[in-house]
């Protein structure tokens, strides 16, 4: 398969090349370029902008360091906290999604967390601060995403947590960092130098990377911001800024603060219940329905010899259709995978996606007999998609279930008891109970919250015992 | 220029938008119009020099003014030093009215964000917002809890564990007791070589070395004493670094031109980077490919950031970022394995592109004739962007011309200096501010070389840039783009065209300046360039035992030896 394609046959060249191929034109002239670069960086070294990362760079030695949630073992330097939380985030695509689509929180809340234990001793971070710089980071995420009429669809060129994720981490520690409105306009223009990572990464290991990458070069840009570091004052404006992203770029600017209209007023999240794309979720509803019709007879176990085809209505979304998918990875981006996991089992659970039920025959045998299909109404954007499922028996008989909206999209929110019953069963696997039930409390109560910092406790699983002393709960008269 | 043809070129692309009715005003711009009754007394040749020095600005001023004027028919035709677009010309027929016009920077849309971002206080979070965020929170921490517990989780925690809480190995660049991580000191490195645009320039337009070298002077440190690479391992890796870089410009046409989009070095030098450190580590095939995979994933920085600090980031990015690609590669990281292939509906590396054909490399027999055996490389001789060298080169010949003519250079005689050069905005800047923009500037790079006979390093401080002379002669430039000069490092060419006051006209044309693939500098040059630079961190020892010591790479037994020498 490697000679095949162009990928494959650059990693054999990159193999397979060996000093023997190296001419003597070759090596004379790249060794002018190395010893030209060598003398071009040392001088390098004593110019302002080298001094600001250098500095910067030493955050590295310091003793500063923030916790990675669920050990208590170790702490990393604040880029690399928000770096590996962030990944832990999106590592099974689990995390909320906005509309026009990206994945508004994984790319903020690692950043701002880890940023607030970076902090002197004395300064507290409350609770309210911390959700001033979440709320500011995801609505910058979703202004721009109002940038372009591409944006409201499923993404076909750049996964849109590295564009405007980056951004939005950005902004967001900017806010925490209380910069001043140069370093804020220097911080954004410096995170899109970071931003922007090709969609074909989807459905690969590679994806997760995406969501802690925006959170640690967003908190990166504004930490080089607050050193005084400067970019193009105007990154938002330009067709060659953040327009470089999208083929039909058109900037607004945004309300003024008189009563601010926040986009997460008008537009809620979706929330997964199973760790899979969104757009499974459609798939995974209406199959629930067609399998309690078609057990209906047949004491609970699905008739799957009975089967002769199973049609999956979806929107065409090229990167979620993937008719054998052989990874985790890859049947977390499946439609057919879902479809078909949630006929035999009856609903999606964390489970659904290990190896040994991605592999088991009989879902093998029913992704043999599924199609997708893509009806010209069905467009590909999470405010409109629909997903039908028509599961034809061998006599004939067909039956079938549409979904238009799943539970947990923004028209039909999880309840409150369903979202506490997800973060338990989430938490539960690396945290003791009473750091749960702490880390609920805080939550609730984030803005009364006079330091922040009991929250990233909680994370590291130290026991609720500490809440007493630490969580200062404000009894506010109103 | 008369009047028509200034018609003829600057309204046709507005043409359709002409008959439009002026709305009110929209984004970033407003207007403030304040007529004054005596432009036409200033002359047609006033106005079209300004005009041409307006449209060929950058884009922060073109584009407002582009979508000004085509929505009220308004030509600005010219801006001030202090970066506020200041005249526009209302065409009306042939009386011209002169009206002013001020954008001020806070009412750009970037500004608008950053001021929302300083100024927005926790009062202005609603009910709604509250209730809604701290549930993504809650659910966000969650899913980031359970996913501790995966693979991917366990590969990049690992990365982390190994290279940020472990002693610093890698030397920093002119700091011989600093040691850094050893991404960090290849991030570092990177920056101070593009710090001062100074760097080698490749065709198509590329800057492949410092994307390149301090990813693998890094590595080389990092290596385990039993498996240090030797001087030659070294060298191919440099290469593969360097051949990736080439092919991947081969895949689209565009990239054959200046770029407009995405700076060059954050895309293909962060695939080259990946590349070179991939060949060092000896990682295997599959691991090779993932390398790159990642590595896109890390790619693309917008061009916009040209001419700022942020541009040095992203050369520092590309060498820290594909580096990080391959060891996170190394340690089984798996990315999608047809990244370079054109894959419709879910871009790899094609993102970056709007043309894109990839192109197999040949499989490397005997005889694999590298990129850079056909095309040499260009290195410069001052530290600004490449497309300065031809002007500076022009202007000399101009300045010797003046001496001859005058006795002496004097700046008091000209009437009009005239470029002629490439469409290229983002090195089109008439009235540089800063160190970053005066190196990105042609206007600026000629009249330094007509002033003082020279461009070196001691061009670009402060009191060079605002002093008063220098500022004088700008005022006199303006642009010109012949049809025939294209924005290309192969065929463009720049040409100085002094008018004086006595109706003389002194030109003076390079289309191959001294350090150009087509005329290399000499050894003696190079080592020249090299010693000047070197000597200001480093003793003269060490700069001489550098020396030898990249001469004689191919027999270095132990390639880590050359870092630690910086």
């Amino acid at each position: 398969m490697w000679a095949k394609t162009i990928t494959g046959n650059f990693a054999s060249v990159i193999h397979g090349l060996n000093t023997n191929h190296l001419t003597d034109v070759v090596i004379q002239r790249s060794k002018r370029m190395i010893l030209d670069t060598l003398g071009v960086g040392l001088l390098g070294t004593s110019t302002e902008v080298c001094q600001k990362v250098k500095q910067y760079s030493k955050i590295y030695s310091s003793d500063i360091s923030s916790t990675i949630w669920g050990h208590l073992d170790f702490r990393l330097p604040p880029l690399y906290a928000a770096f590996v939380n962030g990944v832990a985030v999106h590592s099974m695509d689990f995390d909320d999604t906005w509309h026009p689509a990206t994945h508004p929180s994984g790319a903020v809340l690692p950043a701002v967390m880890a940023l607030s234990e970076a902090f002197p001793q004395k300064k507290k971070i409350s609770g309210l601060d911390l959700l001033l710089a979440f709320n500011v980071g995801i609505e910058v995420q979703g202004r721009l995403l109002r940038f372009s009429s591409e944006a409201r669809n499923i993404p076909k060129r750049f996964h849109p947590p590295t564009v405007v994720g980056t951004m939005g981490s950005a902004a967001a520690c900017a806010k925490l960092l209380a910069l001043n409105q140069m370093k804020c306009k220097n911080t954004l223009a410096i995170a899109a130098s970071y931003a922007g990572a090709p969609l074909a990464n989807a459905a690969t290991q590679t994806k997760p990377l995406h969501i802690g990458n925006a959170a640690k070069h967003g908190l990166e840009a504004a930490c080089l911001a607050s050193q005084g570091l400067q970019g193009n004052n105007q990154i938002l404006d330009m067709e060659s800024g953040i327009g470089a992203f999208y083929t039909d770029y058109n900037p607004q600017t945004l309300p003024t603060l008189q009563s601010y209209p926040w986009l997460l007023d008008q537009q809620d999240v979706a929330i997964k219940r199973f760790p899979a794309h969104l757009g499974t979720h459609w798939v995974a509803d209406a199959a629930s329905s067609v399998r309690r019709k078609l057990v209906e007879n047949s004491g609970n176990l699905l008739p799957l010899e009975t089967i002769e085809k199973v049609i999956v209505k979806v929107p065409e979304v090229k990167y979620v259709n993937r008719p054998s998918p052989n990874s985790e990875h890859e049947a977390r981006h499946s439609f057919q995978f879902v479809a078909c996991s949630t006929l035999l089992d009856g609903s999606m659970s964390i489970q659904s996606f290990a190896s040994e039920n991605i592999h088991r025959p009989a879902l093998q045998e029913l992704l043999c007999k599924t199609q997708l299909e893509h009806p010209s109404d069905n467009k590909p954007s999470f405010e409109s998609l629909y997903c039908e499922v028509t599961v034809v028996l061998r006599d004939g008989n067909t039956i079938s279930d549409r979904c238009n909206t799943f539970y947990g999209h923004w028209r039909k929110p999880l309840t409150k008891g369903d979202l506490e019953k997800k973060f338990q069963s989430n938490a539960s696997e690396v945290l003791p109970a009473e750091a749960i039930e702490g880390i609920i409390e805080t939550v609730y109560n984030l803005e009364k919250v006079e330091d922040c910092s009991v929250l990233n406790t909680f994370l590291s699983g130290q026991s609720a015992r500490l809440l007493p002393e630490k969580l200062h709960v404000e009894h506010s008269n109103s | 220029m008369g009047a028509a043809q200034f018609r003829q070129i600057f309204l046709q692309p507005l043409q359709s938008n002409r008959s439009s009715q002026f709305p009110p005003p929209r984004g970033h711009w407003r207007s403030h119009l304040q007529c004054k009754g005596d432009a036409h007394r200033e002359g047609t040749d006033l106005v079209c020099r300004r005009v041409s020095k307006l449209l060929s600005g950058t884009d922060s001023y073109s584009d407002p003014f582009c979508r000004a004027a085509a929505r009220g028919d308004f030509f600005s035709v010219s801006h001030s030093n202090d970066d506020i677009l200041s005249c526009v010309y209302k065409w009306i027929s042939d009386s011209p009215a002169l009206v002013v016009a001020r954008s001020a920077p806070e009412e750009t849309v970037t500004s608008s964000f950053a001021s929302f971002i300083h100024a927005v206080r926790p009062e202005h979070l609603s009910k709604i917002v509250r209730y809604r965020s701290k549930r993504m929170i809650l659910d966000s921490i969650g899913v980031g809890l359970v996913g501790s517990t995966t693979h991917v989780f366990d590969i990049a925690l690992k990365y982390c564990l190994e290279l940020y809480s472990s002693v610093a190995v890698s030397n920093v660049y002119g700091k011989p007791g600093v040691k850094l991580s050893p991404t960090l000191a290849a991030f570092t490195n990177g920056v101070a070589t593009h710090s001062m645009d100074f760097d080698d320039t490749w065709h198509p337009a590329t800057h492949p070395s410092g994307a390149v070298l301090p990813a693998l002077l890094a590595a080389s440190q990092m290596l385990p004493p039993n498996s240090k690479p030797n001087g030659l391992d070294f060298l191919l890796a440099f290469n593969v670094g360097l051949e990736v870089q080439g092919r991947l410009m081969h895949f689209s046409t565009e990239a054959h031109n200046i770029p407009k989009r995405f700076h060059p070095p954050s895309v293909v030098g962060t695939m080259g980077s990946a590349a070179a450190t991939a060949k060092l580590l000896c990682l295997n095939m599959t691991q090779c490919t993932h390398a790159l995979g990642i590595a896109a994933s890390l790619a693309g920085a917008p061009m916009a950031n040209a001419a700022t600090q942020a541009k040095p980031l992203h050369i520092g990015n590309a060498t820290r970022l594909g580096f990080e690609a391959a060891l996170l590669a190394a340690r089984g990281m798996e990315a999608n394995p047809f990244i370079l292939d054109d894959i419709s509906g879910c871009s790899g590396f094609s993102a970056f592109y709007s043309i894109y054909q990839p192109r197999s490399l040949s499989t490397p027999n005997e005889h694999h004739e590298f990129l850079l055996e056909k095309q040499d490389i260009a290195f410069k001789r001052f530290p600004a962007h490449l497309g300065m060298h031809w002007v500076v080169d022009a202007a000399l010949s101009v300045r010797n011309l003046f001496i001859n003519y005058a006795g002496s250079f004097s700046p008091s005689l000209i009437r009009t200096i005239v470029l002629k050069v490439p469409v290229s905005k983002y090195i089109n800047r008439p009235f540089p501010n800063s160190e970053h923009e005066a190196r990105h500037s042609f206007q600026f790079n000629a009249c330094t070389a007509l002033l003082d006979g020279e461009v070196g390093l001691s061009s670009f401080t402060e009191s060079s840039i605002h002093r008063q002379e220098l500022r004088e002669l700008l005022h006199k430039v303006v642009v010109e783009h012949p049809e025939d000069n294209v924005a290309n490092f192969d065929k463009m060419y720049g040409e100085v065209a002094v008018l004086l006051k006595s109706g003389d006209v002194l030109t003076g044309k390079c289309d191959t300046f001294y350090g150009h693939w087509r005329k290399p500098l000499s050894r003696e040059s190079l080592l020249k360039k090299f010693r000047s630079n070197a000597s200001h961190v480093l003793p003269e020892e060490k700069v001489e035992t550098i020396i030898t010591m990249v001469d004689n790479l191919e027999n270095l037994s132990d390639s880590s030896h050359l870092a630690c020498s910086l």
